[in-house]
């Protein structure tokens, strides 16, 4: 374990000290911010009972939907648009770019006078989210390809296919897989959104009753398992492009809309 | 005049997709492609939209959600900026060892969070200012870490050996390095921002151009609907579109990040920003948020009396637009 290690450790052990001491010594409220072991013990209870289980898998189900449906459109669209019709691209791109600005917490009202408002219209508000990044990280990715990587295998001879399979995803992969993870993280946020909005389960639901009966300390559990989940996904979006883009030197560094450090 | 004609086909290449899809808007319904009751045409949700503005209840609400989100990221970048330069350039060791912590706090959930910052500060504007500040301060934070960090070492080498000194050396050599990367996260931090207030207003607030629409969809407006979102989906592609311009036209020092190709012909405008430019937006940010203000404060005064104004209660599934439906 080298020294930088060992600092990260030190300063997360540090940060979770102070939010069981803090409160528990009264320097902060511990009504409004309710010490570690209290959330702890609470997230222990809620799971020995299962009411926490149910609710987390709902959601996980709810957010991963969205997140497949995102993945099944706009992923296809990215490269149609990125590969084969650029004008068609060009065309379209403004209008895109307004359909992502029409935030989906306002496009709900309007979305349940056609789906209602069961759970195709959560997973359609989460989707419609996470379609925007993914398909302009595709069409990004592909339209920044080495040109002298296509060059050099058309010159090889590949076909349009080979050429597409074997040179052009490969190459786009990095930054698919950024737009990937950004439309996971904006998944867990329009998750709860959407469960605060209209649901009666969920851990945004639980998070909205324990608000109702001021349950600090609920609400704290809910925030943190929902953290949890978000950084496990990044976590595991991360590891697969690890281990499926073996060849990237560095990381792809879209700029877009990401919330991580640039400098990875 | 060859590259006039290029330029006027680009202009209506690009414009094709927004202007089919417009009028497919207007056409869809009115050939009861689509149930003109739920979707009304085009024409009917622009005459909602001019209903709204001559009441003058538009503008109010406009002005409010922009002072919320002006507030919140000057908060934001209050906190975030000087942060980021400091941690990024003298206590490094410091901002690796919080650097896992960092993150995982940056992953978590903003509307999570509305709950708790209401708990500390009351149901007013606080809370919301809280969630934007909050939402806004991680892109201001780690952009301004990366920026500072990446400084270009020769620039700093070669002015040091020119003997400059260490004023200087900030304003001169590393400012100006760091601001084009600050920037972008700033520009990310409004856009961002923007998305959430307007869902933030949703949940609860009593104005707001989320409130407009929340509350259209709770009285059946239909058209009141569309003529919201219309109006928060053009102010911010409009603000996007503007921070862009922005960096383009203030870091004219910064070399061309072309990422697209094709978009690397866009020329760079020759006119740049002075003094009365400046002035002008410091001007119309104070505006807003003087305006903004009076507004916001007598709007939650009117909330406050009993009997009348809005609901200020949160996310319950009863006052919430979901489920009464």
């Amino acid at each position: 374990m080298n020294r930088a290690t060992v600092n990260k450790i030190a300063a997360t052990l540090l940060f979770l000290l102070s939010w069981e001491i803090l409160p528990r010594t009264g320097l902060l409220n511990p009504l409004f911010v309710p010490p570690l072991s209290a959330v702890l013990v609470t997230i222990h209870d809620q799971t020995v009972n299962g009411a926490l289980a149910s609710h987390t898998l709902i959601s996980l189900q709810r957010a991963l939907s969205g997140l497949l449906v995102a993945v099944l459109v706009g992923l296809p669209l990215g490269l149609l648009l990125g590969g084969w019709y650029s004008r068609l691209q060009q065309g379209l791109e403004p209008l895109m770019e307004l359909l992502a600005q029409a935030n989906p917490v306002i496009l709900a009202h309007i979305i349940i006078f056609f789906i209602g408002i069961g759970e195709s219209a959560k997973i359609f508000i989460i989707a419609w989210l996470c379609i925007w990044p993914i398909t302009f990280s595709t069409i990004t990715g592909i339209r920044t390809v080495d040109r002298s990587l296509l060059k050099a295998a058309r010159s090889l001879g590949l076909g349009r296919w080979q050429l597409f399979v074997k040179v052009v995803l490969p190459a786009s992969a990095p930054s698919i897989f950024t737009g990937l993870r950004l439309a996971a993280g904006y998944a867990f946020i329009m998750l709860i959104a959407s469960e605060m909005m209209g649901a009666s389960s969920g851990l945004g639901w639980l998070v909205v009753q324990s608000q109702e009966s001021y349950h600090a300390t609920r609400i704290f559990a809910g925030a943190t398992v929902i953290t949890f989940l978000a950084v496990a996904t990044d976590r595991l979006i991360k590891l697969v492009e690890g281990r499926v883009v073996v060849w990237s030197d560095s990381a792809s560094r879209e700029d877009y809309l990401k919330l991580q450090r640039v400098t990875e | 005049m060859v590259t006039v004609n290029a330029q006027a086909g680009r202009l209506v290449l690009r414009s094709s997709g927004v202007i089919l899809f417009l009028l497919l808007w207007e056409l869809a319904p009115r050939l009861e492609w689509l149930d003109p009751y739920f979707v009304p045409p085009l024409s009917v949700v622009i005459g909602e939209a001019g209903t709204l503005l001559r009441e003058g209840s538009l503008p109010i609400h406009l002005l409010v959600s922009v002072w919320r989100a002006i507030v919140g990221l000057l908060v934001a970048m209050a906190i975030g900026l000087p942060l980021g330069f400091l941690l990024a350039s003298r206590f490094q060791q410091l901002a690796e060892a919080i650097d896992p912590m960092l993150r995982v706090l940056s992953q978590v959930n903003p509307f999570t969070l509305l709950p708790v910052f209401m708990l500390f500060f009351g149901i007013g504007e606080t809370a919301k200012v809280a969630v934007v500040a909050w939402v806004s301060v991680w892109p201001i934070l780690f952009y301004g870490m990366t920026a500072a960090r990446e400084v270009d070492p020769v620039q700093i080498k070669s002015a040091a050996s020119m003997g400059i000194g260490s004023t200087d050396m900030l304003l001169k050599v590393i400012l100006p390095g760091a601001l084009p990367t600050t920037f972008v996260g700033i520009r990310i931090a409004a856009s961002l921002t923007f998305y959430i207030l307007v869902a933030a207003e949703m949940l609860g607030a009593g104005a707001g151009l989320g409130w407009l629409v929340h509350n259209a969809a709770m009285n059946y407006l239909i058209p009141r609907i569309y003529a919201g979102a219309a109006c928060i989906v053009v102010l911010g592609f409009v603000l996007n579109r503007f921070l862009l311009w922005l960096e383009r036209v203030l870091f004219v020092w910064r070399e061309e990040i072309s990422i697209l190709p094709g978009e690397a012909a866009v020329a760079v405008s020759p006119w740049r920003p002075g003094r009365y430019a400046a002035r002008a937006l410091v001007g119309g940010v104070l505006a807003v948020l003087l305006f903004g203000g009076i507004e916001v404060q007598r709007i939650n005064r009117e909330a406050a009396e009993p009997g009348g104004g809005h609901s200020h209660h949160f996310g319950t599934p009863v006052d919430s637009g979901g489920s009464s439906f």
